[in-house]
Protein backbone atom coordinates (compact mmCIF):
# COMPACT_ATOMS: atom_id res chain seq x y z
CA UNK A 1 0.00 0.00 0.00
CA UNK A 2 2.36 2.68 0.69
CA UNK A 3 5.21 1.36 -1.95
CA UNK A 4 2.16 2.36 -4.63
CA UNK A 5 1.39 5.42 -3.09
CA UNK A 6 5.14 6.60 -2.98
CA UNK A 7 4.98 5.55 -7.09
CA UNK A 8 2.20 7.73 -7.39
CA UNK A 9 3.74 10.51 -5.72
CA UNK A 10 5.57 13.81 -7.78
CA UNK A 11 9.14 14.60 -6.95
CA UNK A 12 7.95 17.87 -5.01
CA UNK A 13 5.53 15.29 -2.73
CA UNK A 14 8.87 13.00 -2.29
CA UNK A 15 10.82 15.76 -1.26
CA UNK A 16 8.82 17.64 0.64
CA UNK A 17 8.02 14.13 2.66
CA UNK A 18 11.64 13.34 2.86
CA UNK A 19 12.42 16.87 4.55
CA UNK A 20 9.20 16.19 6.63
CA UNK A 21 10.84 12.60 7.91
CA UNK A 22 14.11 14.55 8.43
CA UNK A 23 12.51 16.95 10.87
CA UNK A 24 9.93 14.54 12.53
CA UNK A 25 10.46 13.65 16.87
CA UNK A 26 10.26 10.48 16.77
CA UNK A 27 8.24 8.80 19.55
CA UNK A 28 10.82 7.30 22.57
CA UNK A 29 9.09 3.72 22.26
CA UNK A 30 11.85 2.13 24.42
CA UNK A 31 11.22 5.13 27.22
CA UNK A 32 7.79 5.04 27.24
CA UNK A 33 7.86 0.98 27.32
CA UNK A 34 10.18 1.41 30.45
CA UNK A 35 8.34 4.18 32.07
CA UNK A 36 4.75 2.17 31.70
CA UNK A 37 6.80 -0.80 32.80
CA UNK A 38 7.28 0.76 36.25
CA UNK A 39 4.37 2.46 36.60
CA UNK A 40 2.73 -0.33 35.98
CA UNK A 41 4.52 -2.40 38.29
CA UNK A 42 4.34 -0.13 41.19
CA UNK A 43 0.64 -0.10 40.73
CA UNK A 44 0.86 -3.61 41.06
CA UNK A 45 2.64 -3.92 43.85
CA UNK A 46 0.36 -1.75 45.72
CA UNK A 47 -2.39 -4.03 44.90
CA UNK A 48 -0.41 -6.76 46.30
CA UNK A 49 0.23 -4.68 49.51
CA UNK A 50 -3.46 -4.02 50.02
CA UNK A 51 -4.68 -7.67 48.94
CA UNK A 52 -1.96 -8.74 52.16
CA UNK A 53 -3.70 -5.96 53.66
CA UNK A 54 -7.03 -7.52 53.83
CA UNK A 55 -5.62 -10.96 54.01
CA UNK A 56 -3.99 -10.27 57.40
CA UNK A 57 -6.31 -8.36 59.05
CA UNK A 58 -9.76 -9.49 57.65
CA UNK A 59 -11.08 -13.07 56.77
CA UNK A 60 -10.17 -12.86 52.83
CA UNK A 61 -8.60 -15.85 51.62
CA UNK A 62 -6.40 -15.50 48.61
CA UNK A 63 -9.45 -16.45 46.33
CA UNK A 64 -11.73 -14.44 47.24
CA UNK A 65 -9.37 -11.07 48.18
CA UNK A 66 -9.74 -9.84 45.03
CA UNK A 67 -12.72 -8.40 45.35
CA UNK A 68 -11.92 -6.17 47.55
CA UNK A 69 -8.63 -4.84 46.31
CA UNK A 70 -10.05 -4.14 42.85
CA UNK A 71 -12.42 -2.42 44.70
CA UNK A 72 -10.09 -0.49 46.72
CA UNK A 73 -7.52 0.01 43.98
CA UNK A 74 -10.87 1.83 41.47
CA UNK A 75 -12.05 3.90 44.45
CA UNK A 76 -8.31 5.07 44.97
CA UNK A 77 -7.63 5.85 41.19
CA UNK A 78 -11.20 7.65 41.21
CA UNK A 79 -10.28 9.52 44.75
CA UNK A 80 -6.68 10.50 42.69
CA UNK A 81 -8.38 11.23 39.43
CA UNK A 82 -10.69 14.03 41.38
CA UNK A 83 -7.63 15.23 42.49
CA UNK A 84 -5.70 15.65 39.32
CA UNK A 85 -2.83 13.65 40.20
CA UNK A 86 -3.82 10.33 37.82
CA UNK A 87 -4.18 12.26 34.98
CA UNK A 88 -0.63 13.41 35.68
CA UNK A 89 0.46 10.03 35.95
CA UNK A 90 -1.23 9.16 33.03
CA UNK A 91 0.69 11.49 31.06
CA UNK A 92 3.99 10.25 32.25
CA UNK A 93 3.20 6.66 32.56
CA UNK A 94 0.60 6.14 29.27
CA UNK A 95 -0.26 2.51 29.15
CA UNK A 96 1.20 1.86 32.20
CA UNK A 97 -1.77 3.77 34.06
CA UNK A 98 -4.17 2.86 32.15
CA UNK A 99 -4.31 -0.88 31.78
CA UNK A 100 -4.16 -2.12 35.26
CA UNK A 101 -7.77 -1.86 37.22
CA UNK A 102 -6.98 2.03 38.22
CA UNK A 103 -7.30 3.37 34.68
CA UNK A 104 -11.20 1.83 35.02
CA UNK A 105 -11.66 4.27 37.52
CA UNK A 106 -9.88 6.96 35.77
CA UNK A 107 -12.40 6.07 32.86
CA UNK A 108 -15.30 6.66 34.83
CA UNK A 109 -14.28 9.92 36.83
CA UNK A 110 -12.58 11.57 34.19
CA UNK A 111 -15.85 11.26 31.77
CA UNK A 112 -17.99 12.79 34.66
CA UNK A 113 -16.19 15.59 35.35
CA UNK A 114 -15.51 16.68 31.94
CA UNK A 115 -19.54 16.54 31.26
CA UNK A 116 -20.20 17.69 34.80
CA UNK A 117 -21.47 21.05 32.61
CA UNK A 118 -24.06 19.23 30.98
CA UNK A 119 -26.15 18.34 33.96
CA UNK A 120 -26.23 15.79 36.50
CA UNK A 121 -28.59 13.53 34.90
CA UNK A 122 -27.95 13.89 30.68
CA UNK A 123 -24.21 15.51 31.64
CA UNK A 124 -22.46 13.23 34.36
CA UNK A 125 -25.40 10.04 34.22
CA UNK A 126 -25.35 9.74 30.23
CA UNK A 127 -21.58 10.25 29.63
CA UNK A 128 -20.09 8.65 32.66
CA UNK A 129 -19.86 4.94 31.08
CA UNK A 130 -18.80 6.13 27.46
CA UNK A 131 -15.12 4.81 27.90
CA UNK A 132 -15.80 2.48 30.87
CA UNK A 133 -19.23 0.77 29.69
CA UNK A 134 -17.55 -1.23 26.67
CA UNK A 135 -15.20 -2.04 28.99
CA UNK A 136 -17.60 -3.85 31.71
CA UNK A 137 -20.00 -5.03 28.46
CA UNK A 138 -17.01 -6.65 26.78
CA UNK A 139 -15.76 -8.22 30.76
CA UNK A 140 -19.73 -9.38 31.56
CA UNK A 141 -19.83 -11.11 27.86
CA UNK A 142 -17.14 -12.56 27.74
CA UNK A 143 -17.44 -14.08 31.23
CA UNK A 144 -20.49 -15.55 30.48
CA UNK A 145 -19.00 -17.06 27.44
CA UNK A 146 -15.78 -18.65 28.88
CA UNK A 147 -18.44 -19.85 32.42
CA UNK A 148 -20.63 -21.43 29.66
CA UNK A 149 -17.41 -23.46 27.74
CA UNK A 150 -16.48 -24.31 31.59
CA UNK A 151 -19.75 -25.49 32.34
CA UNK A 152 -19.81 -27.82 29.12
CA UNK A 153 -16.22 -28.75 29.90
CA UNK A 154 -17.36 -29.92 33.35
CA UNK A 155 -21.26 -31.24 31.97
CA UNK A 156 -18.35 -33.59 29.21
CA UNK A 157 -16.30 -35.03 31.96
CA UNK A 158 -13.05 -32.71 30.53
CA UNK A 159 -12.30 -30.74 33.56
CA UNK B 1 10.71 20.85 45.49
CA UNK B 2 12.20 20.73 48.96
CA UNK B 3 8.56 19.34 50.02
CA UNK B 4 9.35 16.17 47.71
CA UNK B 5 12.66 15.64 49.45
CA UNK B 6 10.84 16.18 53.05
CA UNK B 7 8.38 13.45 51.78
CA UNK B 8 11.40 11.02 50.62
CA UNK B 9 12.80 11.74 54.29
CA UNK B 10 9.93 11.11 55.88
CA UNK B 11 9.51 8.03 53.70
CA UNK B 12 13.63 6.35 54.76
CA UNK B 13 12.99 7.33 58.19
CA UNK B 14 10.58 5.15 58.90
CA UNK B 15 11.16 2.33 56.74
CA UNK B 16 14.85 2.45 58.82
CA UNK B 17 12.92 2.44 62.09
CA UNK B 18 10.67 -0.44 61.12
CA UNK B 19 13.97 -2.30 60.30
CA UNK B 20 15.16 -2.50 64.18
CA UNK B 21 16.82 -5.56 64.87
CA UNK B 22 15.41 -5.22 68.93
CA UNK B 23 11.77 -5.44 67.80
CA UNK B 24 10.40 -8.77 68.40
CA UNK B 25 8.69 -9.79 64.93
CA UNK B 26 5.92 -12.71 65.06
CA UNK B 27 6.48 -15.29 62.62
CA UNK B 28 2.99 -15.33 62.00
CA UNK B 29 3.66 -11.08 60.90
CA UNK B 30 6.17 -12.67 58.30
CA UNK B 31 4.33 -15.43 57.15
CA UNK B 32 2.90 -14.36 53.98
CA UNK B 33 6.90 -13.33 52.76
CA UNK B 34 9.19 -15.96 54.21
CA UNK B 35 9.68 -19.29 55.17
CA UNK B 36 8.70 -20.27 58.84
CA UNK B 37 8.40 -24.19 58.56
CA UNK B 38 6.05 -23.99 61.71
CA UNK B 39 6.74 -27.38 64.04
CA UNK B 40 3.77 -29.67 63.53
CA UNK B 41 0.82 -28.69 65.88
CA UNK B 42 -1.75 -31.75 67.62
CA UNK B 43 -4.46 -30.04 69.52
CA UNK B 44 -5.28 -32.83 71.72
CA UNK B 45 -3.71 -32.86 74.60
CA UNK B 46 -1.47 -35.80 75.33
CA UNK B 47 -1.07 -37.03 72.06
CA UNK B 48 2.37 -37.61 70.59
CA UNK B 49 3.56 -35.59 67.32
CA UNK B 50 5.88 -38.17 65.84
CA UNK B 51 2.51 -38.91 63.50
CA UNK B 52 2.34 -35.28 62.60
CA UNK B 53 5.70 -34.79 62.15
CA UNK B 54 6.30 -38.28 59.37
CA UNK B 55 3.47 -36.54 57.69
CA UNK B 56 5.04 -33.14 57.66
CA UNK B 57 8.20 -34.57 55.95
CA UNK B 58 6.43 -36.69 53.68
CA UNK B 59 4.95 -33.40 52.25
CA UNK B 60 8.17 -31.28 52.40
CA UNK B 61 9.73 -34.19 50.29
CA UNK B 62 7.98 -32.30 47.17
CA UNK B 63 10.29 -30.70 45.15
CA UNK B 64 7.89 -27.87 44.08
CA UNK B 65 6.96 -26.45 48.05
CA UNK B 66 8.95 -24.73 50.32
CA UNK B 67 7.21 -24.20 53.69
CA UNK B 68 4.59 -27.02 54.92
CA UNK B 69 2.50 -26.87 58.29
CA UNK B 70 0.07 -29.82 59.54
CA UNK B 71 -1.97 -29.81 62.24
CA UNK B 72 -3.94 -32.81 63.36
CA UNK B 73 -7.16 -32.32 65.30
CA UNK B 74 -9.66 -34.50 66.52
CA UNK B 75 -11.35 -36.03 63.45
CA UNK B 76 -9.27 -33.86 60.46
CA UNK B 77 -5.82 -33.33 59.69
CA UNK B 78 -4.98 -30.21 57.86
CA UNK B 79 -1.81 -29.78 55.71
CA UNK B 80 -0.96 -26.20 54.47
CA UNK B 81 1.68 -25.75 52.05
CA UNK B 82 2.92 -22.93 49.82
CA UNK B 83 4.20 -23.37 46.26
CA UNK B 84 7.02 -22.26 44.93
CA UNK B 85 6.58 -19.34 42.52
CA UNK B 86 7.66 -20.97 39.00
CA UNK B 87 5.21 -23.69 39.87
CA UNK B 88 2.21 -22.00 40.53
CA UNK B 89 1.28 -22.93 37.26
CA UNK B 90 0.34 -26.37 38.44
CA UNK B 91 -1.38 -25.87 41.84
CA UNK B 92 -3.98 -28.38 40.94
CA UNK B 93 -1.70 -31.37 39.64
CA UNK B 94 0.47 -30.90 42.97
CA UNK B 95 -2.97 -31.09 45.16
CA UNK B 96 -3.79 -33.88 43.48
CA UNK B 97 -0.47 -35.89 43.80
CA UNK B 98 -0.18 -34.61 47.90
CA UNK B 99 -3.82 -35.74 48.01
CA UNK B 100 -3.23 -38.82 46.10
CA UNK B 101 0.14 -39.82 48.18
CA UNK B 102 -1.74 -38.96 51.83
CA UNK B 103 -4.17 -41.33 51.28
CA UNK B 104 -2.30 -43.96 49.95
CA UNK B 105 0.39 -43.90 52.76
CA UNK B 106 -2.32 -42.64 55.24
CA UNK B 107 -5.44 -44.57 54.46
CA UNK B 108 -6.97 -43.82 58.22
CA UNK B 109 -6.81 -40.27 57.91
CA UNK B 110 -9.30 -37.99 57.07
CA UNK B 111 -7.06 -35.15 55.32
CA UNK B 112 -7.98 -31.38 53.95
CA UNK B 113 -5.43 -29.64 52.01
CA UNK B 114 -4.96 -26.15 51.10
CA UNK B 115 -2.46 -23.93 49.27
CA UNK B 116 -4.10 -20.66 50.50
CA UNK B 117 -1.90 -17.77 52.25
CA UNK B 118 -5.04 -17.15 54.32
CA UNK B 119 -5.02 -20.91 55.89
CA UNK B 120 -1.51 -20.55 55.97
CA UNK B 121 -1.84 -18.00 57.75
CA UNK B 122 -3.98 -18.80 60.79
CA UNK B 123 -2.30 -22.01 60.80
CA UNK B 124 0.71 -20.16 62.37
CA UNK B 125 -1.28 -17.79 64.43
CA UNK B 126 -2.86 -21.12 66.01
CA UNK B 127 0.80 -22.37 66.62
CA UNK B 128 1.72 -19.15 68.46
CA UNK B 129 -1.29 -19.23 70.02
CA UNK B 130 -0.90 -22.93 71.54
CA UNK B 131 2.63 -22.08 72.23
CA UNK B 132 2.10 -19.13 74.67
CA UNK B 133 -0.76 -21.47 76.28
CA UNK B 134 -3.73 -18.91 75.59
CA UNK B 135 -5.53 -22.17 73.57
CA UNK B 136 -5.43 -25.08 74.76
CA UNK B 137 -7.96 -28.04 74.65
CA UNK B 138 -10.94 -27.65 73.15
CA UNK B 139 -10.57 -24.18 72.76
CA UNK B 140 -7.53 -25.04 69.96
CA UNK B 141 -9.98 -27.38 68.76
CA UNK B 142 -12.58 -24.94 67.72
CA UNK B 143 -10.28 -22.59 66.06
CA UNK B 144 -8.98 -25.58 63.94
CA UNK B 145 -12.59 -26.82 63.23
CA UNK B 146 -12.78 -22.99 62.06
CA UNK B 147 -9.81 -22.80 59.82
CA UNK B 148 -11.03 -26.24 58.12
CA UNK B 149 -14.53 -24.98 57.16
CA UNK B 150 -12.57 -22.06 55.82
CA UNK B 151 -10.73 -24.45 53.19
CA UNK B 152 -14.62 -25.46 52.88
CA UNK B 153 -15.67 -22.43 51.46
CA UNK B 154 -12.93 -21.93 48.81
CA UNK B 155 -14.26 -25.33 46.68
Amino acid sequence: MATSKQKNMTPQQRNYQQLQQKHEIKRPVLKNCIKAFFVGGIICVIGQAISYFYIYYFDFTEQSVGNPTVATMVFLSMLLTGFGVYDRLGQFAGAGSAVPVTGFGNAVISAAIEHRTEGFVLGVGGNMFKLAGSVILFGVFSAFVVALIKTLLVIWGVL
Amino acid sequence: MRSIHRWVLLACLLLLSSCDQNQQVKDSQLSLMKTTNPSPIVTQKNKSKDHVKDIEQDVSSFPELYDVAVVKGKKDTLVVYKVKHLYRFKMKKIEKDINKMLEQKYPDENFTISSDYKIFLETVRLDEKMKSSKYKGKKAENRFNEIVNMTKDLK
